[in-house]
């Protein structure tokens, strides 16, 4: 290593090799990108109660004016149908982000439970059934299994969160079974039943929060392809239903008419993207973060 | 080239061998062992499969007839749909029946799922092979520049940009680029398709390119990181020392090592890649399975929807131990779970 920083070969960057200085900004760098993204997070969570609350427009409302380009009056434009595209696209952020957290709140849920009584468990059928169910769940396309659910469920809202609560829960229990093994080889385990300690008290007090750890991180980048996968089946038509101010369903309603108003698209699309970015800015800064404090 | 092999004692504990010890295994025995276990996760896949239609909530009758329909109608669909026999004669059926090249027919046409594929497969195959040679080609010179060029900001920026093209919608992206490419600019087309070889990349270039939004990003980080964790290599040390220059060194002593995991990722995230060309083909209205697929759902014609979820999930199963078999030849230290 020495030898390659003291100038043996200065056309490369070895990081990590020059110690503290960069340490030092690689940490601020992990904290900016978490402050912008929690940021940007939380102006779009207020936009999302503020607007429906002060506009004179209702989400259903038509002025009776479609494609009306953005203007003073009318900061987004109005739709095919002249509805105001602004407050349809402020009324959307509940529905999308509060979907797509009980999308991934309902499979980690069940797949840390799943996870972690896989891995307490002495049964090697039961681990070999279930772990084989899990690994056949998680070789299909997330979105896949989706849409052949929601084939049986009927398209809807409702459907798109059983659909994955019955399939992403595999990707989880997988984690959380990986991760309980582990934890359940540690030092303070093995103390913990050394002082007597209950087997309900260990298993909730030392192995769920050890492993859960784990999975949250996983949790937050799963939120943010979650986000695109409602907004994507909502899309294909198999999610939110029209009238449902959703800004994939607007998306897929303002395609047709693409060429002559980009408007209905593009605000609703902004913000999924705005709602998608600020969670992997928040991502990528708490991975840095750790990442510094761990080395 | 001198191997780079000096870590993988480090990882397996030598242990005196005795029967099951991890005593090393040979290249060859090594991919036999990913490929047995590929087959038994085929094979859960082919249960997920069945299971889906059968023990989901909903029943597959009632939501395609609706509730009002006659009881005579209601048993001869069940009857075409093999669901009036035990749940074991069904899936041995559908087993045997798989064997025989037989998915079942289509409720609507009565095409066999089978000639359905035939035709519509080879279009999604393609959309895969065009988007992980495009990501390839775009990630790896991406990741080198970025890794070897010492640019200060320039990580920086990088890696906020792929935190930003992460996150982006790949319908949406899609939607744009065919109206900006295919209305505004006319240099794609904007439906269509031509099953030859070198006359499909015209219609395939740019939904492939769609799919890269999200997969560079994903890749190139990883390659980034892992050409710096190269870079700290002492083979790389011996090769600076050596005085091995040029391609030679970018190839043997910085790339090749750190492109293992990089295919090994690829691998995982063919699931997402695979799942959007699902998108991707209705919005560049592609004939292949994905497509196939939402119209089987939107029609209700569930032989076609087992069929084809089944040839996904199969699909990805191969792609990723494709992609662990090329990832041990790339850097033997790599271990096929």
């Amino acid at each position: 290593m020495t030898l390659i920083s003291a100038g043996t070969a200065d056309w490369f960057d070895v990081e990590g090799t020059v110690p503290s200085p960069k340490r030092a900004r690689r940490l601020k760098d992990g904290t900016l990108g978490l402050i912008v993204g929690l940021s940007m997070l939380i102006l779009l969570l207020l936009l999302g109660i503020l607007v429906p609350l002060l506009s004179p427009y209702s989400i259903d409302e038509s002025i009776d004016i479609p494609f009306l380009p953005p203007n003073g009056t009318f900061w987004f434009g109005t739709d095919g149908l002249g509805r105001d595209v602004f407050v349809r696209v402020f009324s959307a952020v509940y529905l999308d982000l509060g979907v797509a957290f009980l999308g991934v709140l309902i499979p980690f849920a069940i797949g840390t439970v799943v996870g972690i009584g896989l891995a307490v468990s002495r049964s090697k059928v039961l681990n070999g059934v279930v772990g084989s169910i899990i690994d056949g769940i998680n070789a299909f396309p997330l979105l896949v299994l989706a849409i052949a659910l929601i084939a049986l469920l009927g398209p809807g809202l409702q459907s798109v969160v059983i659909a994955l609560s019955l399939t992403n829960w595999a990707r989880y229990a997988r984690l959380a079974r990986t991760r309980a093994q582990v934890v359940k080889q540690q030092g303070y385990i093995e103390a913990a039943q050394t002082l007597g300690y209950s087997k309900p008290r260990i298993l909730f007090k030392h192995l769920v929060p050890n492993v859960s750890s784990e999975t949250t991180a996983y949790a937050l980048s799963d939120l943010i392809l979650v986000i695109l996968l409602i907004a994507g089946l909502s899309f294909l038509g198999l999610g939110a239903q029209p009238p449902t101010a959703e800004w994939g369903a607007m998306i897929s309603d303002g395609r047709a008419t693409l060429q002559m108003a980009w408007w209905p698209v593009i605000f609703p699309g902004l913000a999924l993207c705005w709602a998608g970015v600020s969670l992997s800015f928040i991502a990528e800064g708490l991975t840095r973060r750790e990442r510094d404090v761990k080395s | 080239m001198t191997a780079p092999t000096h870590s993988a004692e480090a990882e397996s504990p030598s242990e005196p061998t005795h029967g099951d010890g991890p005593r090393p295994q040979s290249a060859g025995e090594k991919i036999l062992r990913r490929t047995g276990r590929a087959i038994i996760v085929a094979f859960w896949v082919m249960v997920v499969a069945f299971m889906l239609i059968r023990l989901s909530p909903g029943d597959p009758v009632t939501a395609a007839l609706g509730g009002e329909a006659a009881p005579e109608t209601v048993a001869a669909l069940r009857k075409t749909l093999g669901l009036d026999v035990d749940p074991f004669t069904q899936f041995w059926q559908y087993f045997t029946g798989l064997f025989h090249g037989d998915l079942g027919q289509s409720l609507i046409s009565g095409v066999p799922v089978t000639e359905m594929l035939r035709t519509n497969l080879p279009v999604t195959l393609w959309l895969i092979l065009t988007t992980v040679t495009l990501t390839l080609v775009i990630s790896i010179p991406l990741a080198m520049v970025i890794a070897l060029a010492r640019i200060p900001g320039l990580p920086y920026i990088f890696r906020t940009l792929t935190a930003i093209g992460l996150a982006l919608p790949s319908f949406l992206v899609a939607l744009l680029l065919l109206y900006q490419f295919g209305l505004v600019w006319g240099i794609a087309p904007i439906f269509g398709y031509d099953p030859t070889f070198p006359a499909n990349m015209q219609y395939l270039w740019l939904p492939a390119l769609v799919n890269c939004v999200v997969l560079v990003p994903v890749l190139s980080r990883v390659l980034y990181s892992s050409i710096l964790d190269t870079l700290d290599e002492e083979f790389v040390e011996t090769g600076v020392i050596r005085g091995v220059r040029s391609i030679r060194f970018y190839w043997f002593y910085v790339l090749r090592p750190s492109l293992a995991p990089t295919v090994v990722l690829l691998s995982y995230v063919m699931g997402v890649m695979v799942g959007s060309t699902v998108i991707l083909e209705m919005i560049f209205a592609l004939p292949g399975i994905g497509r196939e697929l939402v119209t089987a759902v939107t029609m209700r014609d569930y032989p076609v929807v087992q069929g084809i979820i089944l040839v996904f999930g199969v699909l990805v199963v191969f792609l990723s131990l494709l992609g662990d078999i090329i990832a041990s030849i790339l850097d033997p230290r790599v271990k096929l779970s």
